[in-house]
């Protein structure tokens, strides 16, 4: 069991992102859980996303989430939302920042020790699909630091997942993906 | 109605009008329609009448007043001709003689049992108001 | 003609999502509805399928929830396939005329996205709208998952619209657990769907018009008691032998096999929990756990909450030792509703089982596979004791001191 917990805001894709990965994983034959806290859902709320995947059905049904990634894709949210919640030894934190990785960590120091990542989504939503839209990107980096398949692969997967949107904004989208995938630290 | 069990009738809160198919039942006259059982056509309330109306022919000017009030569809109308009366269904209210406009009415309120020649022949005159005399002249 | 869809054979759907497409796949002629939160998106996919053109159907936006199922009867009665979904203080409000909808015997499948009913206002899901549709006379079946939305509206449609049967029924999915949870969800296509409900039959139809029908007439005491035994009489007698023909049809379609009563690892469980919706996926995890501990736990699924199966029920629980029956709805007053009837169904036989109940998850609040690991200890304690070591009502999950009662 793999399990995934986004931090972002309303509004900025990551139920869009955690299902979309949840689409791309289950193409591989794996079962896969994609759920959100929605709470009063207001736009710029911050908002929790989760994804489970697993190689039998995924039957746990409950909230709580011990999880194995963490992905921040707003960088205020490292300061405001209790982002180590329930976290593992072992639990790996990707955070979308224009800080490095080393900067961070003294900004938040409850990140010491950790196994963190960082990667500035936002600048490159903003550089490539125009807009301020950190998810796709996100994954992109997912797919570096936790090797979970071949980039090339994910990013075919991921225009059959946005196939209902302009063909530009897909584009957009794959180079977002494999700069974050390149670009993560 | 037949007293039937719970399993005697067909689901649902639901009646049906005839027996059978029905075919153009809007331009087949109510007694040749194949009314069912569960149709209140087949049900007479004549014994709900304390006083009955009575229809004088030689007043009405078949304005259909009373066909168009009457709550029960008792008033018998053939080519837009008031022809009578249908005392299974009138119970008497009264609604027909009230709204008919003629002077006299063509239409009064008798005692059940006031037979219809002697009616006819009791029949009020046409009332002259002085003010409606005096527009007439 | 509508236009067909292609699907994946697996696709990644919310509970909504799938009920949405069910209701595309056998073409609903007529959706009414007054949207509202979770359930919103399976009447809003329905508009939208119609208006492109993937249903031959028509969407009615109505001025209330009572308005809605109004219309819903009106279209049934004159003879169309219909369905609407709704959730909590929206159920709330539709309650009067789901009465009418089963007592004139009109076939209505109804999606109900659990949700709890305030107050206070809370969108989340809990059991309140579901308990609350059960002396409705509709059949109300229960949904464990996204895949369970999907396939349960076709078993609904084709029960609901059978002639023998001619009662609406319910789908019931837990709001946002399952409603706004997305995972794999295995296909029909949408002429093997289509079949499988097959092509609408109508009775006694308002538009048949060469035999009018009078519906909704009054009755009183003379013919009341007449009319409700009867509809009873469906419901207890024809409902559950047709549900069990239409599960064993759509098994040997789909390879997914649906019960009555869902028992897991049942054959030599020592303890039980009873529940409903996804508590019965996520209780089965944890029994498996509790089983390598050496506890003989298994979970009992309610698949269908009405008509309620209560001989089957019993015969699955006759040789457990100690059962909680777990209620995600306020009791307010009493013991919660599966507490009895669960009692209810197990009074006058053998069983020699201890039963608690458990309130829990109101308003969306999360039962974690930890409570369930309490439950299951409680159970054993019991189970060991041959009686009751607990209060035989507790909440959990709950802030604060311990509640309990009884």
């Amino acid at each position: 069991m793999l399990e995934i917990r986004w931090h972002s805001r309303a509004g900025q894709g990551a139920v869009t992102g955690a299902k979309g990965l949840a689409d791309v994983v289950s193409t591989t034959g794996k079962h896969v859980q994609a759920f959100a806290f929605y709470g009063s859902a207001k736009r710029g709320a911050a908002m929790t996303a989760y994804n489970r995947v697993d190689d039998k059905v995924v039957m746990n049904h409950e909230k709580f989430m011990r999880p194995d990634y963490v992905l921040v894709i707003d960088p205020a949210l490292v300061y405001v939302a209790d982002i180590t919640a329930n976290e593992k030894d072992n639990t790996i934190y990707i955070v979308t920042t224009h800080m490095s990785t080393d900067e961070l960590i003294a900004s938040q120091p409850k990140l010491e020790g950790r196994k963190v990542y960082t990667v500035d989504c936002i600048k490159i939503a903003q550089e490539t699909i125009g807009k301020a839209i950190p998810n796709t990107p996100m994954l992109g980096a997912l797919m570096k630091v936790s090797g979970m398949y071949d980039i090339e692969f994910f990013k075919e997967s991921m225009v059959k997942v946005l196939k209902k949107l302009p063909q530009k904004i897909i584009d957009a989208n794959m180079i977002a993906i494999q700069r974050a995938y390149d670009e993560v630290k | 109605m037949e007293k039937k069990g719970w399993d005697g009738f067909e689901i649902g809160a639901m009646l049906r009008s005839f027996d059978g198919a029905t075919r153009d039942i809007a331009t087949t006259l109510p007694e040749n329609r194949p009314y069912s059982v569960s149709n209140s056509f087949t049900a007479s309330v004549a014994d709900w009448r304390i006083e009955k109306p009575l229809f004088n022919k030689d007043y009405c000017i078949d304005c259909q007043f009373c066909w168009v009030y009457c709550p029960d569809m008792s008033i018998i109308a053939r080519d837009k001709k008031m022809i009578g009366i249908d005392f299974d269904h009138c119970k008497g209210c009264g609604i027909c003689v009230e709204v008919c406009p003629t002077n006299p009415k063509s239409l009064l309120m008798f005692p059940e049992q006031k037979d219809e020649e002697t009616a006819l022949a009791e029949w009020p005159k046409k009332e002259k108001k002085a003010d409606t005399e005096e527009k007439e002249d | 003609m509508a236009d067909t869809m292609e699907l994946r054979d697996i696709e990644v759907w919310d509970g909504n999502m799938a009920a949405s497409h069910a209701l595309r796949q056998v073409q609903v002629d007529v959706v009414a509805a007054y949207p509202i939160t979770p359930s919103t998106p399976i009447v809003e996919n329905y508009a939208g399928f119609t208006a492109n053109g993937y249903v031959d159907g028509e969407f009615v936006m109505t001025e209330s929830e009572h308005g809605a199922m109004s219309c819903c009867i009106g279209a049934a009665a004159a003879g169309g396939r219909v369905a609407t979904a709704t959730s909590s203080q929206g159920f709330a409000l539709m309650v009067e005329t789901l009465y009418s909808a089963s007592g004139m015997r009109l076939p209505i499948v109804l999606n109900v996205v659990n949700r709890a009913i305030g107050a206070p206002l809370n969108v989340n899901g809990d059991h309140s709208d579901m308990y609350m549709g059960r002396d409705s006379g509709w059949i109300q079946l229960d949904s464990y998952c996204p895949q369970n939305a999907y396939d349960l509206n076709f078993i609904a449609f084709k029960v609901s619209e059978d002639h023998d049967v001619r009662l609406p029924a319910m789908v019931h999915q837990d709001g946002f657990m399952t409603s706004h949870t997305a995972q794999g969800v295995h296909t029909l296509t949408d002429e093997a769907a289509f079949n499988f409900v097959g092509v609408y039959q109508p009775m006694n139809d308002m538009l048949d018009l060469d035999h009018p029908v009078t519906h909704g007439v009054q009755t009183e005491e003379d013919w009341h008691f007449e009319h409700k035994a009867r509809q009873q009489h469906a419901l207890m007698t024809a409902v559950l032998p047709k549900i069990q023909a239409a599960f064993d049809d759509f098994e040997k379609l789909t390879g997914r096999k649906y019960n009555l009563v869902e028992a897991y690892d049942m054959e030599d469980a020592e303890v039980a929990v009873v529940c409903m919706g996804t508590s019965v996926e996520t209780a089965r995890e944890v029994a498996e756990e509790m089983r390598a501990q050496g506890i003989k736990a298994g979970v009992v699924g309610i698949r269908v909450f009405r008509p309620w199966p209560l001989e089957q029920i019993a015969a699955v629980l006759k040789d457990v030792k100690a059962i909680a029956a777990l209620d995600r709805s306020s009791p307010h007053g009493t013991v919660g509703a599966l507490y009895n009837e669960i009692s209810g169904t197990l009074f006058n036989t053998d069983t020699k089982a201890v039963l608690t109940n458990y309130i829990y998850g109101l308003g969306g609040r999360d039962l974690t596979k930890a409570h369930l690991v309490s439950i299951f200890t409680d159970l054993k304690a019991n189970a060991d004791a041959g009686k009751v070591t607990t209060p035989l009502q507790q909440y959990i999950g709950l802030r604060g001191p311990k509640l309990s009662f009884f």
